[in-house]
C-alpha cells in the first residue's frame, strides 16, 4: 500500500533520514520502533508532506506522492496523527471532528453525520464532551480526539505517531484496543512508537530504526523475541522498564 | 486648576467622544487587518497601512478622475485594493512559505516602501479630496458630526459583523481559524494552508481599503505609515489576533487621542501637538503592564 524507497531527508544540513526502505502492506499494522531521535517522526513527516524529501521516492497505491503538499496527501486517503496530538485547543470537540471532515464535499453531509456517530461509538467519552473545548481534555482524551479527527477524513491509511506518549498504562491499553478495532474495520496503519513491547504486540510487521537508518525488520512476533532488538533499539544498555 | 476650565472640558466631552469614535472605527478596521494576517500566517504585515492608502487613492481615481458614480467607485476601489493584497501574497509571501516568519515580515516592510513609492508615482503628491458618501453636518446639542460619520460607524459595524460571521459560520473561515490555532494540524486535516494565507491577505486588504475610504475626505500616498501605526497600536492594545481586542483597542485609542489632548488644552492650557504621542504612550503602557493586551488571554505556547 505504501512504499518508501531509498528516502533521505534533512533538517538543515543534518541528515535525519538515510536511505530508508519500508513497506506498509494493505490491511496490516506496520510499526516503526526506535529510541528518541532515531528518525521515526521525521519519516512520518516526510510521508505526509510536512517536510521535503531530498532523495528517494514515496509511493502510495502505485502513485508517486513524494513531496506532495500535505493537503493533497490527506485527500489521497492518508491521515497523519501527529506527535503530541495537536488538537485545535480553543475549538470544541465537535468542531475538531468537523474540521477532520474538511475535505469531504458538503453533499456528503449525511455520511459525515454517520461517521461522527461512528467515532462517538468508538470513543464514547468524546460524545459526552462534544461541546467542551479540546484544550481542556485530558491527554488520553486528546489522543482519542486526534485519532477520531483523523478518521473523519475517511482515510484508508493512518500514520500514527507515539500514541502512548505521556499516558497512563490503562489509557494506553484502551487506545491500542481501539487501534485493533480500526484495523479490523480494514484500516491500514503505520505506527511509530517508543514503547516497543505494546507496539509489536498489536502489529504484523516491524522496523527498528536507529540514527536515521532502518537497522532491523521482520515479523512483529519474531522481533518481540529477538535479542538483537534489545541491542539495537536500546543502544546496548540495560533494558528499562517497558509498558 | 481652575474649576471653570474643567467644566468647559466636560462640556466638550460629547464632541471629543464623537470624534474619537470616528477615528476609532478606522483604527478598528486596520487592526482587524493586522489580526487576520497574523492569525493565519504569524506575519505582522507592515504594509497594512498602505492598503488603506490604496483604498483612498483608488477612490480618488475612480470617483474623481474617472468621474464614476460614487457607489461604483467605492466598490471598484475596494476590489482594486483586495487585488493588490492578493498579488502581494502570491508574489512576495508565497515564495517565502518555507522561510522563517521574520523573513516574511521584513518582506512586508519592503512591500510597504514599494507601495508608498507607487502611490507617489501614479497619484498627485499633495493630499486631495476624495468624495464623501454624504455631505453636510448633523448637530444635536453639544455635538456636531458630519453625515460621513454615520457612514463610518455603519460600515465599521457591518464589517466587524461580517468578519465575525465569516470566521465562525463559513467553511473557509473555520479553516482560517484552524490555521491560527495550529498550522501544522490544519494542514494534516487537509486545509491548504497557503491558500488560507492568500485569503487572509485578500481579506485584510479589503478591510484596509474600506478603512482608507472612510478615512475620507483626504487621501494621500503618505497616509499608510500613520494609519499603519495607529492600527497596529490598536491591535496590540486589544490583544494581537483577537477580533474583539481590535474593536476594544481601536475604540480606546480613538477616544484617548481626543480626550487626553482635549484635557491638556482646555484644563492645563498646554499645546495640542501631543495627539499622536497618545498612541505611542498607550502602546508602551500596555506592553509594560499587560503585554497580552486588554482582551488577550496571553500567548499559548505550543509544545
Amino acid at each position: 500500500m505504501l512504499e518508501v524507497k531509498n528516502v533521505s531527508a534533512f533538517y538543515g544540513n543534518i541528515e535525519a533520514l538515510r536511505a530508508i526502505d519500508l513497506w506498509a502492506r494493505a490491511g496490516r499494522i506496520t510499526t516503526i520502533i526506535g529510541a528518541n531521535g532515531a528518525g521515526k517522526t521525521t519519516l512520518l513527516r516526510a510521508i505526509s508532506g510536512l517536510i521535503p524529501t531530498r532523495y528517494g521516492e514515496i509511493r502510495y497505491v502505485g502513485q508517486d506522492i513524494t513531496n506532495l503538499e500535505p493537503h493533497r496527501i490527506v485527500k489521497m486517503g492518508i491521515s497523519h496523527i501527529p506527535e503530541g496530538r495537536q488538537v485545535f485547543a480553543s475549538m470544541s470537540v465537535e468542531e475538531n471532528l468537523e474540521l477532520g471532515a474538511y475535505l469531504r464535499p458538503r453533499r456528503h453531509r449525511k455520511e459525515i453525520r454517520e461517521d461522527l456517530a461512528f467515532v462517538y461509538d468508538i470513543f464514547p467519552v468524546l460524545g459526552e464532551r462534544k461541546g467542551q473545548m479540546a484544550g481542556t481534555l485530558s491527554g488520553g482524551e486528546q489522543q482519542m480526539l486526534a485519532i477520531a479527527r483523523a478518521l473523519m477524513s475517511k482515510p484508508r491509511m493512518l500514520l500514527l505517531d507515539e500514541p502512548s506518549m505521556g499516558l497512563a498504562p490503562l489509557v494506553i491499553k484502551d487506545i491500542f484496543t481501539c487501534l485493533k478495532r480500526l484495523h479490523m474495520e480494514g484500516l491500514t496503519i503505520l505506527l511509530v512508537e517508543q514503547d516497543a513491547q505494546i507496539a509489536l504486540s498489536v502489529s504484523d510487521y516491524g522496523y527498528v530504526m536507529r540514527a536515521g537508518k532502518v537497522r532491523l525488520e521482520g515479523d512483529a512476533a519474531g522481533l518481540l523475541q529477538s535479542d538483537d532488538i534489545k541491542k539495537i533499539y536500546l543502544g546496548e544498555e540495560q533494558p528499562p522498564e517497558v509498558g | 486648576m481652575p474649576l471653570g476650565s474643567i467644566v468647559d472640558f466636560l462640556g466638550n466631552c460629547p464632541q471629543y467622544i464623537a470624534n474619537g469614535l470616528a477615528n476609532g472605527c478606522i483604527y478598528i478596521l486596520v487592526a482587524m487587518g493586522f489580526n487576520i494576517i497574523f492569525n493565519s500566517t504569524g506575519i505582522i504585515n507592515f504594509a497594512q497601512g498602505e492598503f488603506c492608502m490604496f483604498g483612498g487613492l483608488f477612490a480618488f481615481t475612480f470617483g474623481v478622475t474617472l468621474g464614476l458614480p460614487l457607489p461604483v467607485a467605492i466598490i471598484l476601489a475596494i476590489l482594486a485594493t483586495a487585488i493588490i493584497g492578493a498579488l502581494m501574497e502570491r508574489l512576495m509571501i508565497y515564495p517565502l512559505r518555507n522561510a522563517s516568519v521574520i523573513t516574511a515580515i521584513i518582506a512586508t516592510v519592503g512591500a510597504s516602501i514599494l507601495f508608498k513609492a507607487l502611490g507617489r508615482m501614479f497619484w498627485p503628491k499633495e493630499a486631495y479630496k476624495v468624495p464623501e458618501f454624504s455631505t453636510g453636518n448633523i448637530t444635536i446639542p453639544g455635538v456636531t458630526v458630519s453625515r460621513q460619520f454615520l457612514w463610518v460607524l455603519g460600515l465599521t459595524v457591518v464589517s466587524v459583523l461580517l468578519v465575525y460571521l465569516f470566521f465562525n459560520r463559513t467553511r473557509a473561515g473555520r479553516a482560517m481559524r484552524a490555521c491560527s490555532i495550529n498550522r501544522q494540524a490544519a494542514s494534516l486535516v487537509g486545509i491548504n494552508v497557503s491558500r488560507m494565507s492568500l485569503y487572509s491577505f485578500l481579506l485584510a486588504a479589503t478591510l484596509g481599503g474600506i478603512a482608507g475610504l472612510i478615512n475620507a475626505p483626504y487621501a494621500s500616498y503618505s497616509i499608510g505609515l500613520f494609519l499603519g501605526i495607529k492600527g497596529f497600536t490598536a491591535a496590540v492594545v486589544g490583544g494581537l489576533g483577537n477580533t474583539f481586542g481590535a474593536v476594544t483597542g481601536g475604540l480606546v485609542l480613538g477616544l484617548l487621542e481626543e480626550l487626553i489632548p482635549g484635557f491638556l488644552t482646555v484644563v492645563l492650557g498646554v499645546s495640542t501637538g501631543y495627539k499622536d504621542a497618545v498612541a505611542a504612550l498607550l502602546l508602551v503602557t500596555v506592553l509594560l503592564l499587560r503585554p497580552q493586551g486588554l482582551i488577550g488571554k496571553g500567548v499559548v505556547e505550543k509544545v
